[in-house]
């Protein structure tokens, strides 16, 4: 056993071999470095997901100060799984030529299977074979040849001593084998884990995998923890009767000259016009749109800015990136209509980008840096998101596809990690936990804990941390929590390549058809220098795009996104009300009660506001201080160190000393505690993915120490720490939050001015947004807007604008009903209007169920008839008929007796109209209920929101939300009724003594005590709330007596109640759903 | 329902706490996380309420399901049997031992309307329509239209109603209004299978009541071929004229009928009786029930299949040593899955186990019988994981000559408290196949591996024949 042994691990799984290994890629490397490996190989079933991981966790390991890692190797393959019988076979590609060719193998059988498989057989190996290295795990001498034959002098035949108790035998027979076959024997321990104490969590995920017990497990788990990583000396000890398999190991290593870093990227060059060079051509492209944008020439600030930037475009040869960017924002423009789109990200903030039109902002006028923090000293691409309208991203996602090709173009990976919920559900399942105990445990997590099960959850729930079960229980699924579970698409990350992006990395079927995406994730592309242009798609440019829209059919204007006035006071001025409902991100409640403490006055100050309002910065503490200096109650304290008081001035000026951003928090990093540029690049990579193994906590002694050190308080160096950690997870960039100020201000804009057609636009762009229409119809006819009811004579499918303040409600308001029946109607409507019934169905051709829908949502009132009667008729019609006999039978259905029907009552309306359509136009369904609450003391919302600070009131409301935001300290309840809304805060302290009552609800009369701000912000503090809900089945059921509570004796799951009949299974007794849903948290 | 797991049925707490049918857990949970649920079985509930049915039939022949949950009785000409309508409701609702809520009305259709949408109603025309059990969208289209009770329906023209909700609707109007009526097609349970004999003159001596016996058991064989069942238990009830009765069970490991079979199990059970049958004055009647019966197919008479005449002589000699012995006491060894050899084999009842399949052995031999415990034994080895020279057993020194291994086993983690823990597993084991200078072989392992205790011992865990 001499430490001389020279011996790499070349058959090592990662966690990227789903649910068969048990480490993280980084963890495999550090581990084999640290036995004194000469190198590792990385080799995942059918996959290369992996190995940036693996490659990155060796390249900080070299940085880090006594890495004693010169000359460790990391290779890269991937373990190949055939489903024709063939044993295993592990591959590395040698050179670059061949990394084409596995991952053209790995495509290949990637896109044979239905999503997440891969489905290969040996004649596709022997196809693909060029420059692989082949090390069979297994086979009979015959495929030894055939291997042989086809790749000679590069075929091994890997062994292996898992302790099986015949590992002498077997070795002796694969020593004869590759006697026979003239392939060389090479040691492996066939590892799926760094260290042997990953034997129980390899167990768990074994279990997972075959969907058993751990207790039912039997022979499906391993029967030892033998398959870690072995010191070479170990290895040469087991291997001590075929010594000549140790130096296998580092004959292959020393075949292979491949590394990721040869995967040299080429941008795509379709956006450079013939005769032009890619730098020249974007020069060329920024100054003519300069010119076009200053006729008297450019400032000399801009001049300046255009100069750096220039040269850092070409000095990183990324002017094919912007072109690129450029080339698919001028194609959605120029698309008739055109499609909204924004762009932002780190590039973003560039003036390249502002000529060119792909963002809004002025970065000179808003002092914004050209990210000289971000890329000057890393050598990663630069970032530009662009958002697309909702309902047309596919459009730009297919242009993409046909511009560049299939073959060059894919959408990136997103690694779908496991989740607390599920990762709780199913490492309970295999510890054999009942069903009941795991779903009570995941039940209580809200939102999500972050890397740990904090305590408290548990005793939350009800279970002691102690006992041994559920501490195995959190264990486990702790440290499961970090892994990787599948591989999904992202939502629009491209990746484009000038080559084939096939010999670049592996490529998927996504689960939606037409669609491809590429095996490595937005790290992993960042890692190996990859391009990728985000087409994203916001809901809020399609409403914007359709306000524009309208307002030029109706002569209101015509305006696009950058032509939208500026700094408009009148704006401002509503959103300091906060009344915001509708905008785009200061919408929430939270944002809602910011905006008359924030008053914004400028486009920064909603930049702020977007970014401030956010769990981050909320859980980090940051808000009430920088309200505080915004008020002028705190002097805007700004610390410097001993050398330079003024060095965090600069960093923190704007934001009044809170660091708000991740540029701020990775300035401050430089500047204040002394990191390298890279450094804080790892710091923001900790806190974008927060997820990822080794985090934050690592930079944090760093930080602190660096602060101190410097001559900064420990405690405000805590402080800063503590404040970039809790923005981390949700933390901004500051161009995206600039973008989407940018449309907040120009959503508010909209609704300042032009509130039909912004709702109208709302409502068509629907689902998106926080409030359901009911709420947005609303709030626009306080605002003055006139709404028209449904009508089968005026509705079309969109919502429309009569005039220029009314709103006529469009067909798609009817839950249920379809787009052609309203082009139908339209049709129709244009010969003549639709005079009966009769005219809709046989003229509009409309089947029986649209009919229905139509009378239902009372649509039928130009007709003349009212929804009870429009009902009855509607049906008469035989449902189940040929179209051609019903026209034959219509005419003589004739009389029938008159069926008498009662009148419907006002209530029943309301409550129909809310059915029908979510909303109603006629009133409110607590107006019914008022006076029974009157007598009971009870207040209408208006009445609660006039009340005096301190004053004890009853109110009741329908329940439109209830949150439970940020730590979860507090629960946020709005409720309405036909006076306002009444948004009522409840302690978590308070919640388990009526949480049924706060959870179950739907009418809810609360009391409580009214707090009010300074700056009028209104909260209701619940003292107790009681469930009114019975009430709501008062407005229909007037004459049907309601049933009585059942005698129930038992309290035993025997003592069942069933449901009442099989039809209603799945109903409430109080089963008619008067109300749409609220929208809670679980 | 999709992906969310949903409330089937709930409590009277869960009930009161306003849970109710077709929730979602995640929104029960949130409103009562202390809920306990199990999931739904709907075998065992239709199992449950055709035990219910057949409990009912002691107070009216005419029994219906009513599936899911439901059960009809038509009382006609029952009632005062059971003092009075009242008193049988309150003894069928006691019988059942179920939350119930009883409905009493002149029909079948009437009834299970009031029992399932009537809540203390016993006036059908005040019913909500949702008594019709018509779709969703038709009741829908009914309240739209004002009309919410059945009293509703029926003050009004049936024909516009038939136009649009179809003539069963009517119909099914008709059946609760009672002017349609509603028949019930009555459950039947099969009588058991019981077998008497009364003789005239009382038997003596034994064997002529096991010849008794005899005929009821190829009368009952007959019965149960035409039913293609065979008893798994047989209860010889013997009656002498003085009253005293002694009752007398077999039972086999799988369904037969053969009587000769039976009747053999029926003497080695009379034969090895502590308190001898006495006939005292002789039996006059003799009785044979067969409580537990399992399908059996007939089956072709056998063209000498041997492998299935074993089988059936290995299963009969069970039979008979289960009669003689006790059941419990004649056992075998069966496979069990897992990876410790202990663990892996488990000795159960023979009568109730089937001859399990061993595993194709991935592993290297076992011995069949292994010492329990292990006998502790002194070993000189080769560190950490060498083979073993020699050991001493009982005093005796052993040279090793030949030796396999080792097979290494992990402990069971999850069997230990906080196992899952990093060397907290339990010790691991390394078994070696070993050859002394004798020829004979043994099982030993070493109990830990060198780096999770220091000294670890070793065992001997079998021996090879």
């Amino acid at each position: 056993m001499s430490s001389a042994t020279v011996f790499a691990e070349l058959v090592a799984a990662s966690n990227y071999s789903f649910l068969r290994g048990a480490s993280h890629p980084g963890e495999m490397v550090a581990q084999a470095a640290a036995l004194g490996m000469t190198g590792i190989g990385i080799a995942d079933r059918n996959t290369v997901a992996g190995v940036v991981r693996a490659h990155v966790a060796l390249r900080d390991l070299r940085c880090e100060p006594g890495g004693a890692t010169s000359g460790f190797r990391l290779v890269v393959g991937a373990r190949l799984v055939f489903i024709d019988g063939t044993p295993d076979i592990v591959v590395y590609p040698a050179t670059r030529h061949g990394w084409g060719r596995l991952t053209r193998l790995l495509t290949l059988g990637n896109r044979r299977a239905v999503k997440g498989d891969c489905i290969l057989g040996l004649p596709d190996l022997l196809d693909h074979v060029d420059d692989l290295l082949l090390i069979a795990m297994g086979g009979d001498a015959k495929l030894l040849r055939v291997l042989n034959e086809a790749s000679p002098g590069a075929t091994w035949l890997g062994v292996t001593m898992p302790r099986s108790g015949k590992d002498a035998r077997h070795l002796a027979g694969s020593q004869a084998l590759a006697a026979e076959a003239r392939v060389p024997l090479l040691a492996t321990n066939d590892a799926l884990y760094a260290r042997p104490d990953a034997h129980a969590l390899h167990d768990i995920v074994t279990c997972i995998r075959e969907g058993v017990t751990i207790q039912s497990a039997g022979k499906r788990l391993a029967a030892n923890a033998e398959r870690h990583l072995k010191a070479p000396g170990e290895m040469a000890r087991l291997f001590r009767s075929c010594p000549e398999a140790i130096p296998a190991t580092q004959d292959l290593l020393s075949r292979i000259a491949f590394t990721l870093d040869d995967l040299r990227y080429e941008y795509p060059h379709e956006p450079v016009p013939e005769g032009w060079e890619p730098q020249g051509w974007l020069e060329h492209l920024v100054t003519s749109a300069a010119q076009a944008k200053f006729p008297d020439g450019l400032p000399p600030r801009y001049r300046e800015t255009l100069a750096e930037e220039f040269g850092l475009i070409r000095s990183r040869n990324y002017a094919c990136y912007f072109l690129t960017v450029h080339d698919i924002v001028r194609h959605a423009r120029s698309l008739d209509p055109p499609i909204l789109c924004q762009g932002r990200g780190s590039a973003a903030n560039s003036l390249v980008c502002y000529l060119l039109g792909v963002t809004p902002i002025d970065p000179v006028e808003e002092k914004l840096l050209f990210s000289r923090f971000l890329s000057e000293e890393r050598d990663e691409p630069p970032d530009i998101d662009v958002d697309f309208e909702h309902e047309r991203r596919e459009e730009i996602m297919q242009y993409v596809y046909a511009r560049y090709g299939r073959e060059r173009a894919g959408i990136a990976a997103t690694v779908i990690h496991y989740r607390p919920r599920s990762t709780i559900r199913e490492v309970g399942k295999a510890l054999g936990l009942t069903e009941d105990i795991t779903a009570r445990l995941a039940g209580t997590i809200w939102g999500h804990w972050g890397d740990d099960v904090p305590d408290t959850r548990l005793t939350e729930a009800g279970f002691d941390p102690a006992n041994p079960e559920i501490a195995r229980l959190r264990t486990l699924a702790e440290r499961l929590l970090t892994f990787p579970r599948h591989l999904s698409q992202h939502v629009g990350g491209f990746v484009l390549t000038e080559g084939r992006l096939d010999e670049l990395v592996p490529i998927h079927n996504a689960a939606m058809p037409d669609r491809t995406f590429i095996e490595w994730d937005k790290d992993d592309i960042d890692a190996l220098g990859l391009m990728k242009v985000d087409v994203l798609a916001l809901g809020m440019l399609t409403a914007i795009r359709k306000s524009f829209d309208l307002m030029r059919q109706h002569g209101l204007g015509d305006f696009v996104l950058a032509t939208v006035p500026r700094e408009d006071p009148a704006t401002y001025a509503m959103l300091q009300k906060g009344d915001s409902i509708g905008a785009f991100q200061v919408e929430s409640r939270a944002q809602i009660a910011m905006l008359p403490r924030m008053k914004p006055a400028c486009l920064y100050d909603l930049v702020i506001q977007v970014a401030i309002v956010r769990p981050g910065p909320i859980q980090g503490g940051m808000v009430h201080p920088y309200l505080r200096r915004r008020n002028g109650e705190e002097a805007v304290d700004l610390p410097g160190s001993r050398d330079n008081p003024d060095e965090l001035r600069e960093v923190l000026q704007k934001t009044l000393g809170v660091p708000l951003f991740q540029e701020q928090a990775m300035k401050l990093a430089i500047v204040a505690a002394g990191f390298t540029p890279a450094e804080a690049d790892g710091l923001r990579r900790a806190m974008a993915t927060f997820r990822n193994p080794g985090t934050i906590h690592r930079y944090r002694q760093q930080l602190i120490d660096g602060m101190v050190m410097r001559g900064y308080q420990p405690a405000f160096a805590e402080r800063c720490f503590e404040q970039i950690k809790g923005f981390g997870e949700y933390g901004f960039p500051e161009s995206h939050a600039q973008a989407f100020a940018w449309l907040a201000y120009v959503s508010s804009w909209l609704k300042c001015h032009y509130p039909a057609v912004f709702t109208c636009a709302l409502l068509n762009s629907q689902p998106m947004g926080f409030y359901a229409p009911a709420q947005l119809v609303r709030d626009a006819r306080e605002h003055g807007v006139e709404a028209r009811p449904i009508d089968v004579n005026a509705s079309n499918w969109d919502n429309t604008l009569e005039g220029k303040q009314a709103l006529r409600l469009g067909l798609r308001q009817i839950g249920g009903f379809r787009e052609e029946w309203a082009k139908a109607l339209g049709a129709a409507r244009k010969q003549a209007p639709i005079a009966t019934m009769e005219d809709a169905a046989r003229r509009a051709g409309l089947p029986a169920r649209a009919l229905h829908l139509l009378a239902d949502a009372d649509a039928l009132g130009s007709l003349g008839q009212n929804r009870r009667e429009a009902g009855w008729e509607a049906r008469r019609v035989p449902p189940a008929q040929l179209p051609l006999f019903a026209y034959a039978l219509a005419p003589e259905l004739g009389k029938e007796p008159d069926a008498a029907l009662p009148r419907i009552t006002p209530s029943e309306d309301v409550v129909a109209d809310y059915q029908t359509q979510r909303l109603s136009l006629r009133g409110h369904p607590m107006q019914f209920l008022r006076d029974s609450f009157a007598v009971q003391g009870v207040v209408d919302c208006a009445s609660a929101n006039a009340a005096r600070d301190g004053a004890q009131v009853r109110v009741a409301g329908i329940v439109l939300i209830r949150q439970r935001p940020g730590k979860g300290n507090a629960i946020f309840i709005t409720i309405e009724d036909e006076t306002g809304i009444v948004n009522a805060l409840l302690w978590t302290r308070d919640l388990e003594r009526q949480r049924r009552v706060v959870m179950a609800a739907r009418l809810m009369v609360i009391q409580g005590e009214i707090q009010r701000s300074k700056e009028g912000v209104i909260h209701l503090i619940v003292v107790s709330v009681a469930d009114a809900s019975d009430m709501l089945t008062r407005l229909t059921d007037t004459s049907h007596m309601p049933l009585d509570p059942l005698p129930m004796k038992g309290d035993e799951v025997r003592h069942a109640v069933h449901p009442r009949s099989s039809q209603s299974a799945h109903r409430h007794p109080r089963n008619l759903r008067i109300l749409p849903r609220s929208r809670d948290f679980h | 329902m999709g992906n969310a797991l949903r409330l089937m049925a709930v409590d009277g707490a869960a009930h009161a706490l306003g849970l109710a049918p077709g929730m979602a857990l995640a929104d029960a949970r949130a409103r009562c996380p202390a809920l306990m649920t199990l999931p739904v079985d709907p075998e065992a509930d239709a199992r449950e309420l055709a035990r219910l049915i057949s409990a009912m039939a002691r107070f009216t022949p005419m029994v219906s399901a009513d599936p899911p949950n439901g059960i009809i009785l038509d009382i006609t000409g029952c009632a005062h049997l059971f003092g009075g309508e009242a008193g049988l409701v309150r003894q069928a609702v006691a019988l059942a031992a179920y939350t119930c809520r009883p409905a009493l009305a002149d029909n079948a259709a009437a009834a299970r309307a009031l029992a399932r949408h009537g809540g203390r109603n016993t006036n059908v025309r005040v019913l909500p329509v949702a008594a019709l059990d018509l779709p969703d969208e038709a009741l829908a289209a009914l309240r739209r239209a004002g009309l919410h009770t059945i009293g509703d329906l029926a003050r009004r023209p049936m024909q516009p109603l038939a136009a649009r909700f179809g003539a069963e609707t009517v119909l099914k109007l008709r059946h609760i209004l009672g002017e349609v009526a509603s028949p019930i097609a009555p459950h039947r349970t099969l009588p058991p299978n019981r077998l008497e004999a009364r003789l005239t003159e009382p038997v003596i001596r034994t064997e002529d009541a096991l010849e008794v016996i005899e005929d009821l058991l190829v009368q009952a064989a007959r019965e149960m071929e035409a039913r293609k069942l065979g008893g798994r238990r047989f209860v010889a009830t013997f009656c002498r004229s003085d009253n005293a009765r002694r009752r007398l069970m077999v039972e086999t490991g799988h369904p037969v009928r053969d009587p000769a079979i039976v009747l053999r199990l029926l003497r080695e059970r009379i034969e090895t009786l502590a308190d001898p049958l006495d006939p005292g004055f002789g039996f006059d009647t003799i009785g044979l029930t067969i409580p537990r019966a399992e399908p059996l197919p007939s089956r072709q008479i056998g063209l000498g299949d041997e492998q299935e005449e074993g089988a059936d002589s290995l299963a009969a000699l069970i039979d008979r040593l289960g009669v003689r012995l006790g059941t419990d006491r004649v056992r075998r060894i069966v496979p069990c899955d897992r990876h410790l050899p202990e663990r892996a084999q488990a000795l159960e009842p023979a009568m109730s186990t089937q001859t399990g399949i061993w595993p194709v052995a991935e592993h290297p031999p076992r011995p069949p019988m292994m010492f329990d415990p292990p006998q502790p034994i002194e070993v000189i080895a080769e560190v950490p994981d060498g083979p073993p020279h020699r050991f001493r057993w009982r005093c005796k020194l052993h040279e090793v000559r030949l030796y396999e291994g080792p097979e290494r086993i992990a402990a069971e983690w999850w069997r230990r408290k906080g196992g899952e823990g990093a060397r907290k597993a339990g010790l691991t084991r390394d078994y070696y196949r070993i050859e002394d200078a004798c020829g004979r072989r043994y099982w030993i392992f070493r109990h830990g591996l060198y780096d999770e205790t220091p000294q670890p011992r070793w065992y001997l865990h079998g021996l090879f024949a």
